[in-house]
């Protein structure tokens, strides 16, 4: 039984790929929906398409670019008559537009602009593709829209739900609970609005006397705070800086020693300039959540709009919950404890933090 | 408290740099309003060559008598011999260069009755070939077990239904299979069949003296056959302990075949186990674009903490990556392995191994699983694979070390 395979594998002349891993057949179909307009684009690996056309001419094991790129109407066709995209039912006309060629793990693939209208803004889209399968039944396609992923294994028809109507108010719901179960934020607020009920006045220390002083000064606080980090989630979120997650988290959690050592110290007395400053970190740290989205340019600011809206509201509800507490009890022993005890314990468990979140 | 000129000062600076800030912010939603890259389409870059003569990519030759073949085929899709001959040449091209591609087309010519139940006998075989490969080891048992009902003199029929059911331990069922090839087989053929069912019921020596005999004796037989014998003397030999024994074995049968992935595989591991990493690699270096070759490649680099490492990893998660997005968990032992070795991931590393005994029993996956276990600090969690070799009474020096240590009271990780 074996001799008889052995026979045949020395019939067969074939090229070998020394570079390239051995994967199953998969194509990448990549599209983004603008409204009534559909765009993207169509990855199909070289040798599968010479599978199904024969782009090889001279069949010397060797598919130059000249061959390819001679085939493209031939390929263009192929996929037309095999790729098939609609809107809540409606057909969205395909068109076509010019080929180049990109390398994934398992070699060249060739990537066509996929471009279609649809009669009207589509809440659903209707996926019909159709390459390969009857060449390859182990072929897949990776149909990607709006951060879902759908996997076509057969011809079958597939709908994928655009999620127009992800509302604002999602997205503000996830900026208040990012917030609230951001411990590391909320200490590096609160270490800075501590003592602002316990002010310098000449040289001595002494307990406020005007509340309105006081919500001044942390109105000033939240506000350099909110500002810098919405900056820095804006920055990070589009993309325009991006830093490695593990700094990131450290510099935030050395960010919050340095807001509670500067309670114990009294090195600056300007907290909203702390606030200010260290406050930018804090934005790379609450981006990475809506970089995981992978939102395209329009959504994203609708989502950054409310998330950033989100983490004020969640910031808003703690100050408010806690000046009033502090203005209260500010001349007692008791915040006396709170602002040297908690700022000491904030620091030892920010420097906790600092350690495990260098060498994670 | 009466405001100062100082304060005033300071004031109007707090208010600059307030205002500033609320610009940049307004200026930072402006660029993500228009500039921003889009994301939900970011893709690989692509490019247009401007020389013709440039290779894009490498295709397989096209073969005249294949593509006549398949015209016929075409013109008359009843042909069932024809389908088979096809696929089975498309299977064995995926057995010599290990890439699936060769096992969708093969199954891509048996479409026409791939879903039928009751497929023609013919069919039977190739089909549960392929469903093997891709570890359906359910559907492949149910067509190899009506295979051997309908043809019970076909010896290769009874043969893979003996390797699913050893792989998916149903060690009864395989036993049977070995003794029905008893007079359709050589001595050799059947005793290669029948050494791991005996060396998993504790009885590895006896079977390695009887088979180490009869390769002996066969010493001009088939190549392929005398492949399978050595690399199976090479797990006995590793079972008893006997690594060196078991890695001549395993260099007799790449002398056989130097494509063989199995045996280069288990070479590696016994390589990896005895504490030579570099050697390994080594064993592994250029073959990389085989899966199980890279992962092993990329733990041997990584335990050697050498440069060559970080590209092999990087390549290793790709490909863990992109067989993810197709839904693919074909892989789950190097999946599970890479975890533990070069992520340290103990707790991942469980889940797969317990997700992979869920679809294969071999030795190797009780031995990943016992390590995991050992690695994860969970011995309750190796329950399943203490209780397997306790039914089977197996006796493996690896495997008895990890269990050994999972049952101590104050486990070590």
């Amino acid at each position: 039984m074996r001799a008889a395979q052995l026979a045949v594998l020395a019939a067969v002349a074939l090229a070998a790929a020394p570079a390239w891993a051995h994967k199953p057949s998969d194509a990448q179909l990549r599209l983004a929906v603008d409204g009534a307009a559909i765009s993207g684009r169509l990855d199909v690996a070289v040798r599968d398409l010479d599978a199904a056309l024969g782009l090889d001419g001279d069949g010397d094991g060797d598919v130059t670019w000249a061959e390819l790129s001679r085939s493209a109407p031939q390929i263009a066709d192929y996929v037309e008559r095999r790729l098939t995209l609609g809107g809540d039912g409606a057909p969205c006309p395909l068109h076509l537009g010019p080929g180049a060629v990109t390398e994934l793990s398992d070699g060249a693939y060739w990537a066509i602009a996929v471009s279609a209208r649809c009669p009207r803004p589509p809440r659903s889209l209707d996926i019909e593709y159709r390459l390969l399968f009857d060449l390859d039944a182990m072929h897949r396609g990776l149909v990607r829209v709006a951060g879902t992923t759908a996997i076509v294994g057969d011809g079958a028809p597939v709908t994928l739900l655009l999620d127009r109507s992800t509302p604002i108010a999602a997205f503000v719901r996830d900026g208040i609970w990012h917030i609230w179960i951001g411990l590391d934020h909320i200490l590096f607020l609160t270490c800075l609005i501590l003592p602002a009920v316990f002010q310098r006045r000449t040289r001595r220390w002494a307990a406020a006397d005007s509340l309105g002083d006081v919500c001044r000064e942390v109105f000033e606080i939240v506000t350099a705070f909110t500002l810098a980090h919405s900056i820095t989630l804006v920055i990070s979120a589009i993309g325009l800086i991006a830093l490695p997650s593990r700094i990131v988290e450290t510099a935030i959690a050395l960010s919050v020693v340095a807001a509670a050592l500067n309670n114990l110290l009294r090195t600056i007395d300007a907290r909203w300039a702390v606030a200010c400053a260290l406050g930018l970190l804090h934005g790379f740290g609450f981006s990475s959540v809506l970089i995981d989205l992978g939102l395209p340019s329009r959504e994203l600011v609708y989502a950054l709009l409310g998330f950033n809206l989100g983490v004020e509201l969640g910031q808003a509800a703690i100050v408010v919950a806690l000046v009033p507490v502090l203005y209260a009890i500010r001349a007692t022993r008791g915040y006396q404890v709170l602002l040297w005890g908690g700022s000491a314990g904030v620091a030892l468990l920010a420097s906790v933090w600092t350690c495990q979140r260098w060498l994670a | 408290m009466p405001r100062t000129h100082g304060d005033s000062r300071r004031d109007r600076r707090k208010l600059a740099v307030l205002a500033t800030g609320a610009l940049g912010l307004a200026a930072a939603l402006t660029a993500a309003a228009i500039a921003a890259p889009d994301r939900a389409i970011a893709a690989p870059p692509t490019h247009r060559p401007g020389d013709p003569s440039q290779v894009i990519a490498r295709v397989p030759r096209r073969d005249p008598a294949e593509a006549a073949a398949r015209r016929t085929l075409a013109a008359a899709p009843d042909r069932v011999e024809l389908a088979v001959e096809l696929a089975k040449e498309d299977i064995a091209r995926y057995r010599a260069l290990s890439d699936p591609r060769y096992l969708g087309r093969a199954q891509a010519t048996l479409a026409r009755w791939w879903t039928l139940a009751e497929p023609p006998p013919e069919i039977l075989l190739a089909r549960a070939t392929i469903e093997q490969a891709v570890h359906q080891f359910a559907a492949a048992r149910a067509d190899l077990d009506r295979l051997v009902r309908l043809r019970p003199g076909d010896p290769q029929g009874h043969l893979t239904r003996a390797v699913v059911a050893t792989v998916t331990g149903d060690y009864a069922a395989a036993r049977d299979s070995c003794q029905a090839i008893a007079a359709l087989a050589s001595p050799l053929v059947v005793a290669t069949c029948e050494a791991p069912l005996e060396a998993i019921a504790g009885r590895a020596d006896a079977a390695y003296a009887r088979l180490s005999r009869l390769a002996a004796a066969a010493r001009t037989g088939d190549a392929g056959v005398r492949g399978w014998a050595l690399t199976t003397l090479a797990e006995l030999a590793w079972m008893r302990g006997d690594t060196d024994a078991a890695m001549g074995h395993l260099a007799g049968t790449l002398a056989l075949d130097d494509g063989d992935v199995y045996a280069r595989d288990l070479y590696a591991d016994i390589l990896l186990a005895t504490g030579r990493p570099g050697d390994a690699s080594r064993l592994l270096a250029g073959r990389e674009q085989i899966d199980a070759h890279l992962v092993r490649r990329a733990i041997a680099e990584h335990a050697m903490r050498g440069p060559g490492a970080a590209p092999l990893i990087t390549e290793m998660r790709a490909r863990i990556a992109a067989a993810a997005e197709r839904g693919d968990r074909v892989h789950l032992r190097e999946e599970a392995r890479f975890a533990l070795a070069v992520d340290g991931d103990a707790a991942r590393a469980l889940g797969l191994a317990r997700d992979n005994w869920a679809v294969q029993r071999e030795l190797a996956d009780a031995r990943l699983y016992a390590e995991a276990a050992l690695a994860a600090n969970a011995p309750a969690a190796a329950e399943p694979v203490i209780a397997w070799a306790r039914a089977t009474g197996v006796r493996d020096a690896t495997l008895d070390r990890s269990l050994a240590r999972l049952a101590r009271p104050e486990v070590v990780r």
